[in-house]
């Protein structure tokens, strides 16, 4: 009998707000992903995306701004580097690690990797995570596949084959996905039980959707509603001792009144007692550790049937 | 020329007065002393069926898969902690993906009502009836009771072959009113809603197949505004309001409060009630019967 395959990538519930408990009686958790793509559509990052004003912004002042203010807060991030920026700002990531920020994966060069055949999408994630292991000396353990302006679905891109080729390369955790507001397992095979923690993710958390979307000059910019959002987001999260999360682009949250939003925001999550704070590396370990798929991961037998008429 | 020009005219005369022949307003609509408006909260419980049936890619559907494993848990406990009944139009197979949900939701007192078998109504007649009859069996099986309301574009006379009083869909009227067939025939209570009044316009991002220039991605306050002035509209006029959600949208945290201060505000006010469809379905056809024939 098939299992709902196609359809569901976990199981049938999510952990309830009372299950879930933070490091030290934290009681909500809060998550920064800053992506340093420069792409704008599935091809990836190519020359003409990297010789723009707001690439060289986003990766001089606005790279340098945002560190300020993350320091500022004292908070670490994730920062999803797309591999063949690694070399090209190696000083600038280093610099990074020093901070104590992660560097994860965003892909060989943040490409849509959905059409690809299963041994091209093998030998891009192995390049990938050998140039960034080079640059930082030491192997990425997080992977990133995040959505661009231009893309179509504000999800981020993966091909079927992804997951299990995640694991197969030995990645912790997969960066982003959709199915829960906390870390989650992907199940890659269902028999058994072959799956990757995936971190949430959700696009109205996420500067690009707010700021000059969906593009440069023709985008409408609503940096309240934004700022709504994570507010609204955190505040009803915190409530219920989930997580928080929310994803930045220095060429885009690093300019002028944006990055004083991000300030606002940031001073405002100060004043909330009890957050903890990690890398998305810090939470996945500690999740793979609390919440381990032998004990959480609570797949239902399927009573998913096959009709004539009907999709399989 | 001027023959032409006026058959066009008569054309266009007859097809309105076709159209509008269907329906029968219901005038004098009422509430029972004490109530001046009825808020149904209704549910498309679609989670990634329709991302699934629409081709979309991997990450699409682990966004509809939050409207099964978080979503409509939340909304549920929501609706239960206010004493909301809310109707849930549920695909058929919906219920060979979520039933632990859909249980608890039917022992809540939710009401669990069709919304297609997976979210299509298929243009052959024979195979329509047979999804029809599938859901028909599936929803039954899983709340104890035949649903006798739709949210979808299936016949009338099927639908009434089937038992089904009511549709909830469009917004011909704003209170409840009936819509017949091309025939004249099949009357089925018709419960409106609007676009408006659609958490998925507001905050799902590609709905219907929209472009990047044409989202309108926007924050929970601002839907709120939006939603508060459409009932206190109908409220002063002792009106109906219909609030169309998605699980996997109006289920995530930020909005999950955001319907908590909705309801809560709704319910400061004197004679709101949160019935099912159902229920107003079943008061219209009490109080209110259709004309000609017996619905």
């Amino acid at each position: 009998m098939p299992w709902k395959e196609r359809y569901t990538i976990s199981d049938e519930k999510s952990l309830t707000d009372d299950e879930i408990r933070w490091p030290q009686g934290a009681r909500c958790c809060v998550g920064i992903t800053v992506d340093l793509s420069v792409a704008d559509g599935p091809d990836g990052i190519g020359a003409a995306d990297l010789t723009t004003p707001e690439a060289e912004f986003g990766t001089n002042q606005g790279f340098s701004a945002l560190l300020t203010v993350l320091k500022r807060y004292d908070l670490k991030a994730t920062f999803a580097v797309p591999a063949v920026l690694a070399p090209i700002y190696a000083d600038r990531i280093r610099a990074s690690v020093a901070e104590g920020h992660e560097i994860a994966a965003n892909g060989f060069k943040h490409e849509d990797v959905s059409a690809f055949q299963r041994e091209e999408e093998r030998a891009r994630i192995t390049r990938a995570t050998e140039i960034l292991a080079e640059v930082t000396c030491g192997r990425p353990v997080g992977w990133f596949s995040l959505p661009r302006q231009g893309d179509p679905f504000a999800g981020g891109t993966i091909s079927s084959n992804t997951m299990d080729l995640l694991i197969e390369a030995g990645y912790l955790y997969m960066g982003n996905g959709l199915a829960d507001d906390v870390p989650h397992y992907w199940v890659t095979d269902f028999a058994s039980r072959r799956a990757i923690l995936t971190l949430p993710y959700y696009y109205h958390f996420d500067d690009q959707f707010f700021l000059m979307f969906p593009r440069k000059g023709t985008g409408l910019e609503h940096p309240d509603a934004l700022f709504r959002n994570w507010k609204a987001e955190f505040d009803a999260q915190y409530k219920r001792g989930r997580h928080f999360h929310m994803t930045l682009h220095p060429r885009h949250i690093g300019w002028c009144n944006r990055l004083q939003l991000l300030n606002d925001f940031l001073a405002y999550l100060r004043g909330f007692p009890d957050l903890w704070t990690p890398t998305g590396e810090e939470c996945a370990r500690y999740w793979l550790e609390t919440y381990p798929a032998s004990a959480y991961l609570r797949l239902e037998p399927s009573i998913w049937h096959d009709y004539p008429g009907s999709l399989s | 020329m001027i023959s032409q020009l006026d058959r066009d005219l008569a054309e266009l005369q007859q097809a309105a007065a076709a159209y509008t022949a269907r329906h029968q307003f219901i005038h004098d609509f009422s509430y029972p002393p004490g109530i001046r408006i009825a808020v149904n909260f209704t549910l498309d419980f679609d989670s990634m069926l329709l991302r699934r049936l629409l081709n979309e890619p991997p990450m699409q559907l682990a966004k509809g898969e939050f409207g099964g494993r978080v979503g409509i848990w939340r909304l549920i406990e929501l609706f239960d902690v206010h004493h909301v009944k809310a109707t849930i139009f549920t695909p058929g197979r919906a219920c060979e993906l979520y039933p632990q949900a859909l249980r608890a939701a039917v022992r809540s007192g939710h009401e669990i009502a069709d919304h297609m078998w997976e979210h299509r109504v298929p243009k052959e007649a024979a195979l329509e009836e047979d999804h029809l009859a599938k859901t028909v069996a599936a929803l039954e099986q899983i709340s104890g009771k035949r649903p006798v309301g739709t949210r979808s574009g299936h016949s009338a006379a099927l639908l009434r072959k089937y038992g089904y009083i009511y549709r909830s869909e469009g917004s011909a009227d704003q209170r409840p009113h009936y819509f017949v067939d091309e025939e004249g025939e099949n009357c089925l209570v018709h419960l409106p809603f609007h676009y408006v009044i659609d958490d998925a316009m507001f905050f799902s991002f590609a709905w219907l197949g929209s472009e990047n220039t044409a989202q309108r991605i926007t924050d929970p306050e601002r839907v709120f505004d939006i939603w508060w002035a459409a009932f206190r509209q109908q409220y002063r006029e002792g009106g109906y309001l219909n609030i169309c959600m998605h699980p996997f949208v109006s289920g995530r945290a930020l909005r999950v409060a955001m319907l908590d201060r909705l309801i809560s505000q709704m319910k400061s006010l004197p004679g709101v009630w949160f019935p099912s469809c159902e229920e107003v379905a079943r008061l219209c056809l009490e109080k209110f019967p259709p004309r000609a024939q017996a619905a």
